[in-house]
């Protein structure tokens, strides 16, 4: 119990630095960035506590908007999907699951990837919809969510079976 | 009244997160002109501290290119430098009696200074585009500073500063504004930037009648922040316009975002001297 909370911390930190000092660097054809940080709320155990599920994807969307500049626009994304996330599980997994059951692409592979295309898409059309509040522009801001979904989820999908093996060899 | 508090316990979640969000909209709505505390932006200490040991690793990568830049740059201003002196030996040569008694100040103050700096993170995916740079108040650096790459092309205006880092609101941000013509012509338009595209910017309400050629260099104008005919750009094309009154053209930027890695900082020696002048003015 208490390594899985150190497994989630070292995946808070890691994914906070792999998105502001790499993956905000790509900008592909000039549109398309991977918002690779929401994979830390499709990693959490089911059953765990909505209180925490909301604070924790708070504190890593604040967190990422100190480094990126861009105030609370992340941390407002990220809050919502947070907020929905037990409600999104229930349409993809079996509700009389284990409260310790953490979606996976090992454990289940086809929920798993549709829950990772609905939250992605889900996060990156308010983050993107809510960045261009300064700048309203509705086919440059589509264009943006379509490609940069296109190049987040398979990135998403690539890091859990890499991480899944890694995890499998350890046991 | 006990249902009411069930109801209240049993959704208090939706609660919670309904005021972190409101929080963040807030902070959203109230970053006016960037106008906002230091510790929220990356000029704070712990997240500069990140973003120049990352880059102390990825500088290295650029380190060919960057001499390749540099030793042009040398040579450019070598070879001003010897137009010059063969115009000082034209002049000395030229008259032998001099009139001393109208002769300008010997050491005339000089207006700019250059503090170089160098880039320590660049966002250039979202619309809100910054860069941070490892300079800050202690090196002499005050918000609303002019900005310019090393090759020459303007970058951006100083915004917030801290002890030792300062964030530059670039010209691909839609908050920037400036005021800039074409070369060979009097006539002022803006320069802003319509988030499309991190090599091409907009330079809006020039007249009308303004004709145009495609590589024609845009100047800056007048301006406090930055000294008179620094390069911007080049015509692209002609962009839409708003209005039917006046002109809109993309313009190449000079700066190439993609790669920036050494600025320059200008310190008008006059600001505070004209701010303060313009100041009593308008009191």
């Amino acid at each position: 119990m208490k390594l899985s909370y150190i497994y989630e911390i070292l995946l808070f930190v890691l994914l906070i630095l792999l998105q502001t000092l790499l993956l905000n660097r790509i900008n592909l054809f000039g549109i398309a960035t991977p918002v690779l940080y929401s994979y830390f709320l499709l990693k959490l155990p089911v059953g765990r506590n909505l209180y925490s599920v909301i604070v924790s994807s708070f504190m890593m969307g604040l967190i990422i908007d100190i480094f990126l500049n861009t105030p609370g626009m992340n941390a407002a994304a990220i809050t919502i999907v947070g907020a929905f996330r037990k409600n999104i599980l229930g349409l993809f997994f079996e509700r009389e699951g284990y409260d310790d059951f953490v979606p996976g692409i090992n454990t289940a592979a086809g929920p798993f990837v549709r829950f990772t295309i609905f939250m992605v898409l889900l996060h990156l059309t308010l983050l993107f919809f809510i960045e261009s509040f300064t700048l309203f522009n509705l086919k440059n801001t589509l264009l943006r969510i379509g490609t940069s979904s296109v190049v987040t989820i398979p990135l998403i999908i690539a890091l859990d079976s890499l991480m899944c093996r890694r995890k499998a060899g350890e046991q | 009244m006990r249902n009411l508090f069930n109801f209240i316990i049993r959704n208090s979640h939706w609660l919670l997160a309904a005021l972190l969000v409101a929080f963040s909209f807030y902070l959203v709505f109230t970053q006016n002109s960037y106008q906002r505390s230091v510790y929220l932006t990356s000029a704070n200490q712990v997240t500069g501290w990140f973003y120049s040991l990352s880059n102390d690793v990825t500088s290295f990568f650029h380190l060919k290119k960057n001499n390749q830049l540099l030793l042009e740059r040398s040579a450019e201003l070598e070879r001003e430098v010897l137009s010059l002196k063969e115009q000082i030996e034209i002049l000395t040569a030229a008259d032998s009696t001099q009139v001393s008694a109208f002769a300008s100040d010997s050491l005339p103050l000089q207006q700019f200074d250059f503090i170089s700096a160098e880039v320590v993170n660049l966002s250039f995916s979202g619309v809100n585009n910054f860069i941070t740079i490892n300079k800050g108040s202690q090196h002499g650096i005050r918000p609303d500073m002019g900005v310019i790459s090393a090759g020459g092309g303007i970058v951006g205006v100083v915004s917030v500063v801290s002890r030792n880092r300062a964030v530059v609101i670039p010209v691909i941000n839609p908050k920037f504004r400036l005021s800039a013509r074409l070369k060979n012509s009097e006539n002022y338009g803006s320069i802003s930037w319509d988030g499309t595209n991190i090599r091409e910017a907009q330079l809006q309400e020039l007249p009308k009648h303004e004709s145009f050629h495609e590589g024609d260099t845009v100047l800056t104008s007048f301006s406090r922040i930055f000294p008179r005919n620094l390069i911007i750009g080049f015509v692209n094309s002609e962009g839409r316009s708003k209005d039917d009154n006046f002109n809109t053209f993309n313009i190449q930027l000079a700066t190439n975002f993609y790669t920036l890695q050494e600025v320059l900082v200008i310190d008008d020696t006059y600001y505070e001297e004209q701010k303060q002048l313009e100041e009593t003015l308008q009191q």
